[in-house]
């Protein structure tokens, strides 16, 4: 393994004064939530330094208020507060960052050793060398318990993140587990750990793993036992490369890894699934304090010194940063996601290493569940103000009640909207829109186009229009809005805006705003009694709003009102694209599962149809997040477990996935979705925990690949299969718009030429699949690929390309393919013939139009008859029986010339001459028809023996 | 002792070897539709609003002046990665590693771009500070001068610039000394050819 040495900066100064055993002391460190600042303190100093952690350099902020060495630090889960104990008996309180004095909270008759918050920050539980753990409640200083039962010192406390135990060790090894609503011991683990005896610069602790179903304790081997949140039965223990006892450990914020110290003055970094060390460091001096960053990947280390430092990147980049994940998994046990992602898994006692979280009073029924099922949340909180309501909770707690109670009002909130999201139907919402963030621009609406914001003042709000593309978009000017709009939407004519309404005064308006008209003041106002919009889009010459009763209400954009309609289920989104309106509407209750059960319509507003309706398909225990029509106008949807599908008429209508957010993600990152086209997807890239962007700085949007969800296949060849299904889509697409197009009687000669440029693209990828599937020996892989081969040349260079890979077999299996196919033609030719001679001259004389419109119906979606158009435009001019023999001069000539070139430059010459040959073919009735008007039989003499292509075309 | 402005000394002027850092790539952010632009040193674009991409400084900054993008500075320019530099550079002897054009890119960006670095005023005293240690190195280093291998890694083009010439004519006269007796009239064509390339005649860049 690696060795490096890691620099280690001084912070405090071992000194015989407070006398520290054999110039060793207890340090301790750790970080604030957000990583701007580590604490560190050392049980020979009195001070506690605050350092910046951006500017290492920069002298630290000393605290000085205790007597005597600071043994124990914790820091409440918001980073607010700060707390020391000291070995002169007091606990102390203090304001971070700033970290003026604010109270001596408690006092003991012997040193602290061990200080730990809780997640709500509203307790904090102290114990040292006294009998005792002290819970003290936070806000006014009041011990809510005492819990006695160690015979030791207690030198480690935790509450469990779940916020139902405390765990306790002391001096002497013995591991206490404490039911917080009752102050009983539970379990009780005698001497699992090692006896520190009376080294008081070593200290036994313990820390429950993020999620909190595991409690990590030193073991009496140099290992770590996790034990059981529960039965506090051992589960499985992390053995390896310590020689010594360990001192400290500390799980990453995701719980994936974990840090541990001994007193052979390693570092260890674990990966605590596979139970194994990935990574370790010697030191100079025995390491007795770790705490990881909340952010980032990084281990601040201080040693018995008090000189500490900073491991950079201690998980190698090749495995999942440390705080990747870190909401999934909490998302497993408890249901207060929201409210813990405002907290961030804060470390917020680096010297114990502990995670709490829940406050006494809202630790949620008293029953130990395993695992409560989010589903069963509403119940929980019901359960839980029932306790509130009998005051079951202990008399003690009583005039903390009070303030506990405001704390929670404020969670509610939060909760409220976590339950919202998870457990019911979900809300309405605009798509591109941000939620509130008081004293904070946000925005309403965010598309591909530009973005509209607003931002709250008093009793009014400032909303401004951008454009991305300054140069084209108009410039609008700012508006001040007293409506309270929550809704938006934007296009290039115009911008809509709604408010939801708010008690009697506040009726619901909806508002149109053209950004250019030829009459003065053309914006205009809805104004809605006794319902509520919930959702407003917009297209060309259309305003659309859904409202609370269910109403689809389709405006001009002059503002008539011209059609009201019923839907079917309570709005969730909508979205407008020229004259189309997609809807999605809740089609009946949650499933037990979670599982949303959404619907989506199609409107054509132009034409007053319905072209599509069905199910919008979700991830499981998803809701939707985004959803829009592409740049080519494909109707698409964006979940929250980052999956997008995309509608085609596949199938006869289905969503297709194309891409997963788990599968490109890199650590760390959230993808807030604006908009696609045919290959890419627009996103703004959000690090987590935030889901959404900011307005300032101006988010600037990222280009991801779509990828479908492929299944790794045993060909190693992803990124051809995957390019393979998207062309093979994007052909669909071509396709459909084609005989859209031609059906409608408009010119398909723009989409023919990309149709046929992307036939040429797709063989090239297939011809490519089909290199590899030779490779990989999977043959019949390889004799399916090449039926789906489009142009006659690609055929041709398959055939060629398995000669060189010295596959005989195949070769001959696509020559008679190759055959099968021209047989067919032949057929097709004789039949074609009869028309021609039949039609006669007046083939040319038709003209283009006709000639190709009646083309792509000849295209039907089996690839095997694809090739058809060519060889009977070929057939048409040069009569049935001399059509076999020609076949076999093209190829004879075709053969030599490809020949040339060997081995894998051959695959590229065929594509290119592939490509060739479709730029060539691709117009060929202009050509016919310009040249000359229904000469089918000159052409058939003028023959150019060189290109046999070219000519069958004139 | 080689100064810093000793132009007559270096082979180039500080702002030819600006002129040179201009065809760094940076990150913009356009806020305007534009196709691909063709240069001879290559194809920029095509151009999306609020889509980021790379282009030569120069570019960037041409449409930067016209309000047509924001630049985005570069990663080693964040406040982090300078403090972390500056610190390395204090503390070790060895030159911290940045890009070869780190003077020029910097000054160009603090010039031009102004409101799109975040905490300009820290990150330009960094960079100074860091600049100034660096030459101060520099001309330490040049005190210990020896005919035995040089190897000074992570030097930037302004700071090579100093002592290009000096340390070519230095090792030259090392070279010159030890073997006399070799080439005796060595020196005289030697000490001419840098003094030609100083004293050819210098076109002054046109300034932006």
């Amino acid at each position: 393994m690696k060795i490096r040495t890691l620099k280690l900066r001084e912070a405090h100064k071992p000194s015989a004064a407070y006398g520290a055993a054999n110039g060793s002391s207890f340090c301790s460190i750790l970080w604030d939530q957000q990583a701007r600042h580590l604490v560190t303190a050392s049980s020979s100093d009195s001070g506690i330094s605050i350092h910046d952690a951006l500017l290492p350099s920069t002298t630290p902020k000393i605290l000085r208020h205790h007597r005597d060495g600071v043994t124990a630090l914790a820091l409440s889960p918001n980073s607010t507060c700060l707390a020391s104990g000291s070995i002169d008996n007091s606990v102390k309180l203090y304001k971070f960052p700033g970290g003026e004095f604010e109270t001596n909270i408690t006092r003991f008759t012997l040193p602290i050793r061990a200080l730990a918050f809780n997640q709500s920050g509203s307790m904090l539980a102290a114990a040292g060398d006294d009998d005792g753990i002290k819970l003290i409640n936070t806000v006014d200083g009041s011990i809510a318990r005492v819990l006695k039962g160690h015979k030791g010192s207690v030198t480690g406390l935790a509450f469990d993140p779940m916020g139902e135990y405390l765990a306790s060790i002391d001096s002497m090894g013995t591991v206490l587990f404490w039911e917080l609503q009752s102050g009983t011991i539970l379990h009780t683990l005698k001497g699992v750990a090692p006896n520190t005896g009376l080294d008081t610069s070593l200290v036994n602790i313990l820390s429950w793993s993020p999620d909190g179903e595991m409690l990590a304790v030193p073991g009496l081997r140099n290992d770590v036992v996790m034990y059981d949140r529960d039965t506090a039965e051992k589960v499985f223990t992390l053995r390896g490369d310590h020689l010594l006892p360990l001192c400290f450990l500390s799980w990453s914020p995701n719980g994936k890894y974990m840090a541990t110290s001994s007193l052979d003055r390693q570092v260890l970094i674990w990966d605590v699934l596979k139970k194994q060390d990935i990574d370790r460091q010697k030191f100079e001096d025995r390491i007795c304090c770790m705490a990881w960053k909340p952010v980032g990947n990084t281990l601040a280390v201080v040693d018995v010194s008090g000189k500490y430092g900073l491991w950079e990147s201690v998980v190698p980049s090749s495995m999942k940063s440390p705080t990747e994940d870190i909401p999934q998994s909490s998302k497993k046990s408890n249901g207060l996601l929201l409210f813990e992602e405002e907290g961030q898994e804060p470390c917020s006692s680096g010297s114990l290493g502990d995670n709490g979280e829940d406050s006494i009073g809202e630790s949620g029924p008293p029953s130990r569940k395993r695992i409560r099922k989010r589903s069963e949340f509403d119940e929980d909180r019901s359960t839980e103000n029932t306790i509130d309501d009998y005051g079951l909770l202990p008399q003690r707690m009583a005039p903390k009640r009070a303030r506990e109670q405001l704390d929670k009002g404020a969670n509610e909130e939060l909760r409220s909207t976590a339950i919202s999201v998870r457990s019911k139907m979900q809300e309405a919402f605009q798509p591109g829109v941000t939620p509130v963030q008081p004293g904070k621009r946000r925005f309403l609406c965010y598309n591909m186009l530009g973005t509209i914001t607003t931002m709250e003042y008093d009793g009014y709000s400032h909303i401004e229009i951008d454009f991305h593309d300054t140069s084209r978009g108009p410039r609008v000017p700012a508006m001040t809005d007293h409506f309270g709009f929550t809704m938006a939407c934007l296009n290039e004519n115009g911008s809509v805006f709604a408010n939801p309404c708010k008690g009697d005064k506040n009726m619901s308006t909806l508002m149109y705003r053209p950004f250019s008209s030829w009459a003065n003041n053309s914006e205009w106002y809805m104004r809605f009694e006794g319902e509520e919009v919930k959702v407003v889009a917009l297209g060309v010459h259309w305003v659309a709003a859904i409202t609370s009763l269910n109403y689809l209400r389709i405006f001009t954009d002059g503002g008539l009102q011209k059609h009201i309609l019923s839907l079917d289920g309570p709005a969730v989104t909508a979205s407008g694209s020229k004259n189309r309106l997609a809807v999605v509407t809740h089609a009946s209750n949650c499933l037990p599962s979670n599982d949303q059960v959404l619907e989506f319509h199609v409107f054509d507003i132009r034409n007053g149809t319905r072209p599509s309706r069905g199910r919008l398909p979700l991830s499981p225990g998803s809701h939707l997040i985004w959803f829009g029509f592409s740049e080519e106008g494909l109707l698409s949807s964006y979940d929250s477990k980052g999956v997008l599908r995309v509608y085609t008429s596949q199938y006869g209508g289905s969503w297709l996935p194309l891409f997963s957010a788990n599968k490109t993600k890199k650590s760390d990152e959230n993808y807030w979705v604006v908009g696609l086209n045919a290959s890419k997807l627009f996103c703004i890239v959000c690090k987590s925990p935030e889901v959404f962007p900011q307005v300032m700085p101006k988010p600037i949007l990222t280009l991801l690949d779509l990828s479908s969800p492929l299944a790794s296949s045993d060909l190693g060849a992803d990124v051809l299969e995957n390019e393979f299904i998207l062309n093979n889509l994007h052909l669909f697409q071509i396709q459909k718009r084609i005989e859209e197009s031609s059906s409608d009687g408009r010119d398909t000669t723009e989409l023919d030429d990309e149709a046929f440029s992307t036939e040429a693209a797709q063989d090239r990828c297939i011809l490519r699949l089909i290199a590899s599937c030779c490779n990989s020996d999977k043959l019949v892989r390889a004799t399916e690929l090449v039926k789906l081969l489009t142009l006659e040349k690609s055929m041709k260079g398959a055939i060629k390309l398995v000669t060189a890979l010295k596959l005989p077999n195949l070769a001959d299996r696509f020559n008679n393919i190759l055959e099968e196919r021209m047989l067919n033609e032949t057929k097709d030719m004789s039949e074609a013939a009869g028309v021609a001679v039949n039609q006669g001259s007046g083939l040319g004389r038709n003209g283009t139009s006709s000639e190709v419109s009646s083309e792509p119906s000849c295209i039907p979606s089996s690839s095997t008859t694809l090739s058809a158009p060519h060889f009977v435009k070929k057939v048409v001019n040069r009569g049935a029986q001399k059509g076999r023999s020609d076949h076999n001069q093209t190829a004879r000539e075709v053969q030599p010339e490809a020949a040339t070139s060997g081995g894998s430059a051959e695959l590229r010459t065929t594509a290119a001459a592939g490509n060739q040959e479709t730029s060539r073919t691709s117009n060929p009735f202009l050509k016919s028809s310009s040249n000359h008007e229904g000469a089918a039989k000159e052409a058939m003499c003028q023959r150019p023996p060189s290109n046999p292509f070219k000519k069958s075309v004139k | 002792m080689a100064g810093q402005s000793g132009s007559q000394l270096s082979l180039f002027t500080p702002d030819e070897v600006e002129f040179m850092a201009e065809d760094e790539l940076v990150e913009i952010v356009p806020n305007l539709r534009m196709d691909s632009l063709n240069f001879i040193c290559g194809d920029y674009g095509p151009f999306y609003p609020q889509i980021a991409i790379q282009v030569p400084l120069w570019l960037a900054l041409a449409l930067k002046k016209r309000g047509k993008c924001t630049i985005r500075p570069p990663q080693w320019m964040s406040i982090d990665n300078l403090t972390q530099v500056l610190e390395g550079e204090r503390e070790s002897h060895a030159f911290q590693s940045l890009p070869f054009h780190y003077v020029e890119i910097s000054r160009l960006l603090f010039d031009h771009a102004r409101d799109d670095i975040p905490e300009i005023y820290m990150a330009r005293s960094l960079v100074e500070d860091i600049r100034d240690v660096r030459f101060h190195k520099v001309e330490t280093n040049l005190e210990n001068f020896t005919a035995s291998a040089v190897t000074w890694k992570n030097m930037a083009a302004m700071e090579v610039n100093i002592i290009r010439a000096f340390s070519g004519r230095a090792l030259q006269a090392f070279y010159r000394h030890e073997n006399e007796q070799l080439i005796p009239d060595l020196d005289r064509t030697q000490d001419r050819q840098p003094q030609n390339l100083n004293d050819r005649p210098r076109r002054n860049l046109r300034p932006r």
